[in-house]
């Protein structure tokens, strides 16, 4: 009888720390659960006073329709509709059926005078914009707002923000080739002497594994890195002994420093722009439904949902973008002919004004 | 013609200086741009380097053929302003011909510094590793700095025969623009004369539109 009793004295001496940590898991569980609650009402709220607001902007508005662009704007002289009607197209061709989409996301434009200083009510959606912009500011200002649905969170990523429709459409893919032979990486580089593996990786496509070294192989690149974008940033602290030691020529430094920082900080060999031109060329070959394949599976690699848009294998697409950079070449260093006639035209004046100064005047 | 050659004599007694030194600074330029910046050991940072390095050096182009325009066009009226133009007042010629003759002469000399740019420029770009993606322009280069030297030659040249009074006048004229912008700024209006005359000389068919743009020997 004592020795039951010891044992159930024993055991409940025991299960007091476990009694114990069954009660602070609770207390988190109720913590987070509040904090949950507290977060889904304070959502709740937010979009109850983004819905009020946007009530209160189309209150006395026009709603223009041009595609399925919805511009809901008040009465003025700004070139709203020529500047929809001139958008569209380039929107439509972007993002194929998903545009349609858009009749649920209108723009909102306040146009006001340009030249009054009257106070006005103060609102938290939509544009406000000068009513004297002319036609192409407000094509470009329609293209650059497009309230299309942020893309996932990968893609988005990915490709450092939202994806819009271009407006020079030939420079940009022109600064690609820029990109292309001045890049300080061998994957850049290898990218324009035609390895599309070296596209890939430049592009951020393939194995991010090692990143540094497919980025960045040699030790004069990454000390390039190191002391063209992260000179100041590692100048302090523990950081600067291993900087001076890069700085000398000492590549283990240099890696380590790069190694320390996160890996999405790492200095792109292409930029934002030429992963943007990439995802358009996708989305060009890919056709009408092109943009809603490619949100359409968040989970998969990149590379599979490109290809996906794209109708065509990654590397096909890889290469056809990359034909198109370097056919985009930026027009070479010349003189115009008329840049010769000018100059000598203002020889010819200037010299004219000497023979005929008024020191020759008798 | 036997004037011409007199005239060309005595302005190169004058300016010989001036020419050797811009021929040696015009050779030099080209083949110091491209200077041990396309090494291959530098690998996929030698087209960077190379493009800063020949950017770098392609300010001093404008600036040489702005010198030499200026030094030569003050060299060619120097000993007559001295000599009060009394020389050329005894020579049987009418005066529109003297000056066309000094302006050719002066102009004869500084096609050395030019002809010295070229073959600098050329010599540099036949003989420097130029990374793929990338390209020399010598004749593109040794053509805007021939125009940049003449327009500076010809802008100097008119200056310098002017009088005193025309200097004034010239001088007056930028005055009175800082002046009335100055004048604008306080009274808080629109009006921008300085970037407007900028643009009217230095842009599209302004007279020294030819100095601006890329000075590039290399370029994509």
């Amino acid at each position: 009888m004592f020795r039951r009793f010891g044992l159930l004295l024993i055991l409940g001496v025991l299960a007091c720390p476990l009694l114990g940590q069954d009660t602070l898991i609770n207390r988190l569980r109720i913590r987070s659960d509040s904090l949950l609650r507290t977060w889904q009402q304070a959502v709740a709220i937010a979009n109850l006073a983004d819905s009020l607001e946007r009530e209160r902007a189309t209150i006395g508005r026009d709603t223009i329709a041009v595609g399925a662009l919805r511009i809901i704007t008040n009465a003025s002289p700004l070139p709203v509709r020529q500047a929809a009607a001139l958008a569209w197209p380039a929107i439509d061709s972007l993002y194929g059926s998903a545009a349609a989409d858009l009749a649920e996301r209108p723009y909102f434009i306040r146009a006001v005078d340009p030249d009054s200083n009257a106070r006005r009510a103060v609102l938290h959606v939509g544009l406000e914009v000068p009513w004297d912009l002319d036609l192409r500011s407000t094509t470009t200002l329609l293209l650059t707002t497009v309230p299309i649905a942020p893309p996932d969170r990968a893609l988005a990523t990915w490709l450092t923000g939202v994806l819009r429709p271009s407006i020079h459409p030939r420079e940009d893919v022109g600064g690609v080739y820029l990109e292309f032979v001045t890049a300080p990486s061998q994957a850049a580089r290898g990218c324009f002497m035609g390895d599309i593996a070296s596209c890939i990786d430049a592009l951020g496509l393939g194995d991010t594994n090692h990143q540094l070294e497919r980025w960045y192989p040699s030790a004069p690149e990454r000390r390039a890195v190191v002391t063209g974008s992260f000179a100041d940033f590692f100048d302090h602290g523990g950081s600067a002994p291993a900087l001076r030691e890069c700085v000398a020529g000492r590549d283990a430094s240099c890696t380590a420093l790069l190694r320390s920082l996160p890996a999405d900080v790492l200095p792109k060999p292409l930029s934002d722009a030429a992963r943007v031109s990439l995802v358009r060329d996708a989305l060009r070959l890919g056709g009408q439904d092109a943009y809603r394949r490619l949100l359409r599976d968040p989970e998969a690699a990149i590379a599979d949902r490109l290809a996906e848009a794209a109708g065509v294998s990654v590397d096909s697409l890889v290469a056809g973008w990359r034909n198109a950079a370097l056919a985009a070449r930026p027009a070479p260093v010349e003189l115009p002919w008329w840049a010769i006639g000018v100059a000598l035209g203002w020889v010819t004046v200037f010299a004219g004004c000497g023979l005929s100064s008024s020191r020759w005047r008798l | 013609m036997v004037m011409y050659k007199a005239l060309l004599y005595t302005q190169w007694k004058w300016a010989r200086l001036i020419i050797l030194l811009g021929t040696l600074a015009g050779f030099s330029l080209p083949l110091l741009s491209l200077q041990g910046a396309a090494r291959a050991d530098r690998g996929a940072l030698q087209a960077q380097d190379l493009l800063r390095a020949v950017q770098s050096w392609g300010t001093l182009y404008p600036l040489l053929a702005a010198a030499l325009g200026l030094l030569v066009a003050i060299a060619t009226w120097t000993a007559d302003h001295r000599g009060r133009h009394v020389h050329a007042l005894t020579l049987p010629l009418p005066r529109w011909r003297y000056v066309l003759l000094r302006f050719a002469a002066g102009m004869t000399l500084l096609a050395v510094p030019i002809a010295a740019v070229s073959v600098g420029a050329l010599l540099a770009a036949f003989t420097a590793t130029i990374p793929s993606g990338l390209q020399a322009y010598p004749l593109a280069l040794s053509l805007r700095f021939a125009l940049a030297v003449l327009v500076a030659y010809a802008v100097f040249f008119a200056i310098s025969a002017g009088t005193a009074r025309t200097a004034g006048i010239i001088l007056g004229v930028i005055a009175a623009l800082v002046v009335v912008q100055v004048v604008a700024s306080i009274a808080n209006l629109q009006l921008d004369l300085v970037g407007t005359s900028q643009v009217v000389l230095l842009q599209g068919l302004g007279p020294l539109a030819v100095f601006t743009g890329r000075w590039m020997l290399v370029d994509v």
